[in-house]
């Protein structure tokens, strides 16, 4: 093996300090993104870990691997790690920090030391979580509905909450940190509608963070405080109900899914200009849609109620607002895909996650109108159909958009490039593993398929095996990035500074960027995404 | 000074989330939340609320001290303010322990004779959960007054710097703010009632 | 950043103000007016609550940025409580 040639290296922020300590007490927000991508990688592989004994499990109808009890934990566990440790966290704390600054001309964040204080909270709240999973872990579903969290499970609810309690504080200051930013350090002449969408996402994404994160905070704290005490703040028998948890728990946790997909968006439509060497069609309404997206998904959570007992006008309501808010997202869509239109497109791996992106999420989507529907919702809800259509959204949506943007902005981030072939054979393997795990997974839930049930009727079995199948593949896919990634951080020839010649502030810099990363401030007088005007700069024809 | 009020957002969606609840409860035993409201003890309460804007009075005056470069008055107004916080403290503790005496703290002693006495209990979690989170942050706003003292004695703020004095005190008004809603809604909803 | 100053009368009046309410809302709250106790009690808190933000936090002084950021925050928790009351105001007893 014959290293890449040496180079005289220029100071970066990668070389500039060396030293574990050095890393540890950063305020540099790229390095600060790297310590997250550390992070949420290994809360994803132990993620992925409670999914495969699920999916082994599921194989044969009997509850014959594990026991229902221990499985409940182990999709419990599954949820609240992918859920709160991996993708709440991940675009936003991982390609948001490192980026967000660039892209708009700034040195760093608002609160650099906030930042890095969030990443040290995140740890600890994923660390107490981790030892609740060790001492025996969580039953409840990551749900944890009433009465079971609060009275009748005798696993470690309150562990698992104080984890989750700690990291939602991560949240909140990243989720801060970003809206200070793009409010208040936008380089000159970088005027709100000339931002890349990217940031559009992200700004979003924070209002999210930043409203509904202390509800479910203060949501925990009273479902401790109940199991605790045994008040019977959600116990009917002492005058409380059960599903006033659910409005606080959903109250967050419907945005919560908007804070997981938007910076997908956001992220897609980057990769989506980008690839295509054209704007985004139709910027503003793109940009609109993504606060549209932020600001209606507040107004939906009764959608995860509508078989609990709350009111049917109050489901009426909720139903109709749920079919308001699929409008933006499918703006997005279609809006990405008239970019396409006359663009002159590269089939580079992220522009292969970029369209495997808009068509899961656009199938994940449509299956969650279905969802809205009240009538329908009776007949698929707590099944295989609803599973379905989160991960479509969350798996095909939202993980790949998060590895095509690793994969962009890959050569800013390492310095250097990425075996192209092997990763578009990833990129293959991911998205035939997915949808070989979960399409059989909408015909399960509608044919009847309980969720959260590791027992099932036989004539179910080899829809099982199939989506069973399909996980093995998805994990190769997984793994694949992981293993020439690591490999290319040293190995790969190194990056210029534009390889995919886009437009962007970010791309103005060295790869690896220095750690003030621009010279001087940039002076920006052009649209985002004006390929014309930047003709010269990017040496396009 | 923007990015301290976006943590004020995240500070009255978590208060309100229990706002919230209180309400749904509240209407669900309306008269039991009347009754129980009328054991608070009005005069220690209404003085305490006299008490808390108080502080946030001579808080907003220290703010306005360090703005203008005045350390003096505004290591006085700090101190002031910690001390009538204190006070505030120091009441509520009072009347936590009359609770517990009339065997009305849900969890540890509580017996009613009202009717509905879940609904009765309800109230009680509430006033607990919702003062004692309001204390909690009562508690952190005098530890970060006593650093804030501190750092004035040290001569850290002039007039060009002075942000956390004014940072700390929209801290300090919105932990009033909670106040005097959990006012209105514990010790007002049962004073109207005879009998 | 531009720091305004408030003048001190205008705080010392927004005190008195304070503490006027606060006397106004214990003693109306001993008048037996049915619903309106409540109603009074949350307007009457809604007020003292404008004048601290306002003249104590300075929020009347501050750019429209924090007008916009407390006025969402004040919004969203008014979304909360409605949304969800459209639950529990049209449930069948």
């Amino acid at each position: 093996m014959i290293a890449a040639p040496e180079i005289a290296t220029e100071r970066n922020y990668l070389n500039e300090k060396e030293g574990v300590l050095s890393w540890l007490l950063t305020t540099d927000h790229k390095r600060i993104g790297l310590l997250y991508v550390a992070s949420i990688t290994a809360f994803f592989f132990i993620g992925g870990f409670f999914a495969l004994l699920m999916r082994l499990e599921l194989l044969t109808p009997p509850s014959d691997l594990v026991s229902p009890e221990t499985y409940n934990k182990l999709f419990t566990m599954h949820g609240i790690i992918m859920v709160w440790f991996f993708l709440i966290p991940s675009i936003p704390a991982t390609l948001g920090n490192f980026v967000v600054p660039m892209m708009i001309g700034a040195k760093d964040l608002a609160f650099p030391k906030l930042n890095l204080a969030s990443w040290y909270i995140f740890n600890l709240g994923g660390i107490v979580t981790l030892y609740a999973i060790l001492r025996g872990g969580v039953d409840t579903g990551w749900t944890f509905y009433t009465p079971l969290s609060t009275t009748y499970s005798t696993t470690y609810v309150i562990g698992a909450a104080i984890g989750i309690f700690i990291a939602g504080f991560s949240s909140i200051l990243t989720g801060l940190n970003f809206i200070a930013t793009i409010h208040r350090m936008r380089c000159p002449g970088l005027t709100w509608f000339r931002l890349p969408l990217f940031l559009w996402g992200m700004y979003a994404t924070s209002l999210i963070l930043v409203i509904a994160t202390p509800v479910l905070a203060v949501t925990l704290l009273v479902v401790g405080v109940e199991r605790i005490f045994q008040v019977g703040i959600f116990d009917p028998s002492l005058g409380g109900d059960p599903l006033l948890f659910q409005h606080m728990f959903w109250f967050y946790s419907h945005p919560a899914v908007y804070i997981m997909v938007l910076p997908a968006m956001a992220v897609v439509s980057e990769l989506v200009s980008t690839f295509s060497r054209k704007p985004v069609f139709g910027y503003k309404a793109v940009a609109f849609s993504s606060l549209g997206i932020a600001i209606v998904g507040f107004l939906v959570w009764g959608h995860h109620m509508f078989v609990a007992g709350q009111s049917i006008y109050s489901a009426l309501v909720f139903s109709i607002l749920s079919y308001i808010v699929a409008v933006p997202s499918a703006i997005k869509v279609f809006n990405w895909t008239a970019t396409f239109y006359k663009g002159s497109v590269s089939w580079d791996t992220p522009m292969l996650y970029a369209i495997g992106f808009i068509g899961l999420f656009t199938i994940g989507g449509i299956t969650g109108l279905f969802l809205a529907a009240l009538g329908l919702d009776v007949h698929v809800t707590d099944t295989y159909f609803v599973v379905a259509h989160f991960h479509y959204i969350m798996v095909g949506g939202a993980v790949m958009a998060y590895l095509g943007g690793i994969h962009y902005w890959w050569p800013k981030i390492s310095g250097r490039m990425y075996p192209e072939g092997l990763a578009k054979l990833a990129a293959l393997t991911v998205f035939l593993g997915f949808n070989l795990t979960f399409f059989p997974q909408f015909v399960l839930g509608y044919l009847g398929m309980p969720r959260r049930y590791a027992a099932y009727p036989p004539e179910f079995q080899v829809l099982h095996v199939l989506s069973t199948a399909g996980a093995s593949i998805l994990g190769v896919g997984y793994v694949l990035p992981l293993i020439y990634l690591t490999w290319a951080w040293r190995y790969a020839p190194k990056a210029p500074p534009n390889p995919w010649r886009a437009t962007g502030l970010e791309w103005k810099t060295p790869s690896p960027p220095p750690v003030h990363n621009f010279e001087q401030t940039p002076v920006v007088n052009y649209d985002a995404y004006d390929y014309e005007a930047l003709k010269g700069e990017l040496g396009l024809g | 000074m923007a990015g301290m009020w976006i943590f004020l957002v995240t500070e009255i969606m978590m208060f309100g989330a229990l706002f919230m609840a209180y309400a749904v409860y509240r209407l669900g035993h309306p008269l039991a939340f009347a009754a129980a409201s009328r054991d608070m003890n009005i005069v220690l309460g209404s003085i305490n609320t006299a008490i808390l804007i108080t502080s946030s009075l001579t808080m907003a005056l220290a703010a306005a001290a360090a703005q203008e470069g005045g350390l003096r008055p505004a290591k006085w107004l700090l101190a002031a303010t910690i001390l009538i916080g204190a006070v505030f403290l120091a009441i509520k503790f009072v009347e936590y322990y009359l609770h517990y005496r009339d065997h009305q703290v849900p969890g540890f002693w509580f017996e009613t004779n009202l009717p509905d006495p879940g609904g009765v209990q309800m109230f009680y979690v509430f006033y607990f959960i919702m003062t004692g989170l309001h204390a909690i942050h009562m508690i952190v706003g005098i530890g970060l007054l006593a650093a804030l003292l501190i750092m004035t004695e040290c001569g850290r703020f002039s007039r060009v710097y002075h942000s956390p004095v004014v940072v700390t005190g929209l801290y300090w008004g919105f932990v009033d703010i909670v106040w005097i809603f959990l006012f209105a809604i514990f010790y007002l909803p049962g004073l109207h009632l005879h009998g | 950043m531009a720091e305004p100053v408030v003048a001190r009368k205008i705080y010392l009046r927004a005190y008195a103000a304070l503490l006027g309410l606060t006397l106004a809302t214990t003693l109306l709250a001993f008048l037996d007016m049915g619903r309106f106790n409540t109603i009074v009690a949350l307007v009457i808190a809604v007020i003292q609550a404008s004048l601290i933000a306002g003249v104590f936090m300075q929020a009347l002084y501050e750019s429209a940025l924090v007008r916009v950021i407390l006025g969402g925050g004040v919004l969203w928790f008014l979304i909360l409580i409605t949304l969800t009351m459209t639950d529990y105001l049209t449930r069948s007893r």
